[in-house]
């Protein structure tokens, strides 16, 4: 397992974020939420985080609009959680700069395993 | 456009054997009727269309909660709060199916939108036919057990077809599912996959059998129709959305294949469909 890291998960769907919250928190980790663009732009540059679990309809724009600014914020691996299963949204998510794409909802246990692989490349 | 060429053009319905000298009130009439017929028709299409992307915009937004709903089920089975009892954890895990199962047929209604808006696409690789229908049977492996089934799974010396795998093994998996929910315990069902020459090229023929219920041939056609069911009564013994053969014959045409049932009332079923071995170009 590595260590403690600073996930932000940004997700307008409270009820989403706070599973995501008590796995990553269960496993050690420290927890961030954001249901904005804009609030997730304001926690990335005071506290970069090394993981960013990114959904891709925000009530203020397209979540991938954001993966650039978190990445010069500090943030180091960005992963798309998406309800959408086509080839089409998961090579644009790749293209925008995307280490990976998990399509919803991804399996609790499969999370938490991949999520080692994010935060250790 | 003059008279003479629009009455040429005009359904033979519509016509009433005035076609060789039509008076002129008559044929502007005519006219006028097959203009607002014309109108019709596009405000239909465009209806129809608003319905289509309604249905993909409410089964994007119904796999949210559900994602919610199934994550904390699984923090809860996977004793991430602390331990349950056997009872809780059986509980638990009835969440879970019946979310997943819910999951799957809002996936369904999905995938019919799409197809509907024309916006399945296809992404193809070479693959082979044997490994689609040996996942699949797995896949359906403790439902198998547990009805008794006596299961064949038969796809040798095939050459690797260029397909959408993912779309491939969605039509064989509907069609495998629904050969375990109509057969009754013990009964047979079977996987088989085979090369056909039709026109001097060559497709893969895959059949999918069951010694279940069986269909009647009336009934043969409607089975392929979006939203029909042969028993569409509430009190039907079985469920589903009644997408699954719409998909699956979407799924098939647009390989440029062709998919069909063989099945008399008590007989069980033969379903049956053909993907070329090479895609087209473009």
């Amino acid at each position: 397992m590595s260590d403690a890291a600073h996930v932000l998960i940004v997700e307008d769907n409270e009820l989403v974020s706070s599973a995501m919250r008590i796995l990553f928190e269960s496993v050690g980790h420290r927890v961030s939420t954001a249901a904005t663009i804009a609030e997730a732009l304001g926690v990335a540059r005071s506290d970069p985080a090394a993981l960013v679990l990114l959904d891709l309809t925000l009530p203020d724009g397209d979540g991938l609009s954001l993966v650039q600014p978190l990445h010069a914020a500090g943030c180091k691996t960005v992963v798309a959680l998406t309800g959408h299963d086509d080839a089409e949204t998961r090579q644009r998510c790749l293209d925008a700069g995307c280490a990976d794409v998990m399509i919803k909802p991804v399996p609790a246990r499969t999370l938490v395993a991949r999520s080692m692989g994010w935060l250790e490349g | 456009m003059n008279r003479a060429e629009s009455a040429t053009r005009l359904p033979a319905s519509l016509d009433e054997g005035h076609a060789t000298h039509p008076s002129s009130d008559r044929m502007a009439a005519l006219e006028a009727q097959l203009n607002e017929a014309i109108v019709e028709i596009a405000e239909l299409r465009a209806r129809d269309a608003l319905k289509t992307q309604f249905l993909a915009n409410i089964s994007h937004d119904l796999r949210t909660p559900l994602t919610a709903v199934i994550t904390h089920a699984e923090i809860l089975r996977d004793g991430i709060l602390g331990d349950l009892s056997p009872r809780q954890l059986e509980s638990v895990r009835g969440i879970i199916s019946g979310g997943r199962q819910l999951l799957n047929q809002v996936g369904e209604i999905l995938t019919y939108a799409r197809g509907a808006a024309n916006q399945l696409t296809l992404v193809s690789t070479r693959f082979a036919i044997q490994d689609v229908l040996v996942q699949v049977s797995a896949l359906n492996e403790s439902l198998i057990k547990k009805k008794q089934l006596n299961l064949t799974v038969d796809a040798n010396d095939l050459p690797l077809v260029l397909a959408d795998r993912e779309k491939i093994a969605h039509v064989v998996g509907n069609l495998f599912g629904n050969a375990i929910e109509f057969t009754p315990p013990g009964g047979r069902v079977w996987l088989r996959a085979t090369r056909v020459e039709r026109d001097g090229s060559a497709s893969l023929l895959v059949e999918v059998g069951d010694t279940g219920v069986g269909i009647a041939p009336e009934h043969h056609d409607l089975i392929f129709r979006e939203f029909a069911q042969v028993d569409s009564t509430p009190s039907r013994p079985h469920h589903g959305t009644g997408l699954g053969l719409t998909i699956a014959r979407k799924l098939v045409e647009l390989h440029g294949g062709r998919i069909w049932v063989e099945s008399e009332l008590g007989t069980g079923s033969r379903f049956y469909f053909t993907v070329p071995f090479e895609q087209p170009e473009g």
